[in-house]
């Protein structure tokens, strides 16, 4: 009998089992290293601050007053001027059995004018030349950079961002780091996020499923929306548009509940993401004075327009037909021109 | 119960189980460090849940199905060094290598092996299974009843 012989060969197997006492230290040592990693993650996050909802939030900011930053004693720095583009990566789990990827690659571009943010996905299965390596995939530059033992989430960030600028030619002034928790804290501590679906989705993680049209998420619903690929027509470009219309979302919300303008709220939503994101480049605050100059905080997505490579692995490629002028139009400043010439590839938001 | 508690009483199980499932004692000590110290660290939550034992199962469960089940990018790039198990030496392995089912078992899924060591090792109702496994009682039976007609089909046909 087969039952047999398995229990058999299991019995047989209870010799390798290894001993308690020396798992037990390594447990502990392991533990004592997680936990320091944890706190200067925590020291660093909250120097930053960050509105992390920098994330898209710091679009909310309704010009109004001046920002809190002016409101500090020392000399401020002057408002930066020129177009910016901070750049986010939403990565997925950080573990240290495996680099973490960054399935989402959002540029978010401040124009000079101050007209409105625009939203940039660049697909994660773009092939770029990643800086010193050879041609893989955009999001696996985020796994080159960080490693997996453990993950370094600035290294990733660096890599990523030094691989975007050889793409598109424009700088980045800041960055940040969004993992599946930060962006579920997020969203339950604005108490949920609302966002408007151009066709069904069914999750493929869990029994959710997200009806067509505008519904408010919280936080864990959000995330499964966000992790949705397969079985949308066109995949992971698909789920970038989804990201877009998510941060539409966010940003709607954090201004409607005037979030940027309320200390007991704002420190609400700094401890909660706080210890968990990762921000680079210029500080938050510098940045966060930029908002009350845009006109409207409505943003418009568009993505890097692609063509698959016909290779394996699903990779795409920049469309050389539409790429190079959308690219020109990001350097110079007149996406709005382009949107306005291209309604068709910016996407719908609600 | 504080974790000290938990870890004194419970280490050895998980061990043991580990062993069940990946069929390497190495494999099996990182499993459990891996799993033991997210435990340590999320100590509260594990013990709110109703019976710690089984929620820590099923953290351990899901770190060995989902364990280096990674993708192109993490296998073939990011190993500085090679996955091989270097060759056996002690007895008790070698013990194990002459075993053919042994064998057999290694290659099944993740999970329908995770759910034979449930069943077989553990000695647990499907109910149980099927809330470490985070499925159905029916989903825990035809996993278990292919895995055994998988090994039905290969194992027999060597004997």
């Amino acid at each position: 009998m087969i039952e047999n012989d398995l229990r058999a060969a299991f019995a047989r197997l209870e010799a390798l089992t290894p001993p308690t006492g020396p798992v037990r230290a390594a447990i502990e040592r392991a533990a004592v290293r997680r936990r320091r990693r944890r706190f200067r993650l925590r020291v660093g996050g909250t120097a930053l601050v960050l509105v992390a909802a920098a994330t898209a939030g710091f679009t909310a900011f309704v010009p109004h007053q001046p920002a809190p930053a002016t409101l500090l004693d020392e000399p401020a720095p002057p408002t930066p001027t020129g177009a910016l583009n901070v750049l986010l990566l939403g990565v997925d789990s950080m573990s240290t059995q495996r680099p973490p990827l960054a399935d989402s690659v959002l540029l978010v571009h401040l124009p000079a004018d101050r007209s409105r943010p625009y939203l940039v996905s660049l697909p994660r299965d773009l092939e770029v030349a990643i800086p010193g390596l050879h041609r893989d995939k955009l999001n696996a530059a985020f796994a080159y950079g960080a490693g997996y033992d453990p993950p370094d989430q600035s290294k990733g960030y660096d890599l990523t961002r030094r691989a975007v600028v050889d793409l598109t030619g424009v700088p980045v002034d800041a960055g940040a780091v969004l993992t599946y928790p930060v962006l579920r804290k997020v969203t339950d501590a604005l108490g949920g996020v609302e966002v408007c679906l151009p066709q069904p989705i069914r999750s493929s993680h869990t029994r959710r499923a997200y009806p067509a049209g505008c519904q408010r998420l919280d936080g864990a619903a959000s995330v499964d929306l966000l992790r949705q690929r397969r079985g949308l027509p066109d995949g992971g470009l698909d789920r970038d548009r989804n990201a877009q219309r998510f941060a539409a979302g966010l940003v709607r919300r954090a201004r409607a509940q005037d979030v940027l303008r309320d200390p007991v709220q704002l420190s609400r939503i700094v401890a909660a993401v706080g210890p968990d994101l990762t921000v680079a480049g210029r500080s938050v605050l510098d940045l966060l004075r930029v908002v009350p100059e845009l006109t409207s905080v409505e943003p418009v997505g568009l993505s890097l327009p692609v063509e698959l490579t016909g290779g394996s692995n699903g990779r795409l490629r920049a469309d050389p037909k539409a790429a190079p002028a959308f690219l020109a139009a990001l350097r110079e400043d007149r996406l709005a021109e382009w949107a306005a010439a291209h309604p068709d590839r910016v996407t719908p938001i609600r | 119960m504080t974790y000290e508690e938990f870890a004194d009483a419970r280490l050895g199980a998980l061990l043991r189980y580990a062993v069940m499932l990946t069929g390497d004692p190495h494999q099996a000590q990182d499993l459990v460090q891996e799993t033991m110290v997210r435990v340590q660290l999320n100590w509260r939550r594990v013990a709110r849940s109703d019976v710690p034992e089984r929620y820590v199962r099923r953290m351990l469960t899901n770190q060995y199905v989902d364990w280096r089940r990674g993708s192109w990018a993490r296998r073939v790039l990011l190993r500085g060094e090679p996955d091989e198990v270097p060759a056996p030496t002690d007895h008790a392995q070698s013990a194990v290598d002459r075993d053919e089912l042994w064998s057999w078992l290694s290659r099944l899924p993740r999970r329908q092996r995770a759910a034979l060591v449930l069943r077989y090792y553990e000695d647990l109702p499907d109910a149980e299974i099927a809330e470490i496994l985070g499925c159905a009682v029916g989903t825990v039976r035809s996993c278990i009843s292919r895995a055994l007609a998988t090994l039905r089909a290969e194992y027999m046909e060597v004997c």
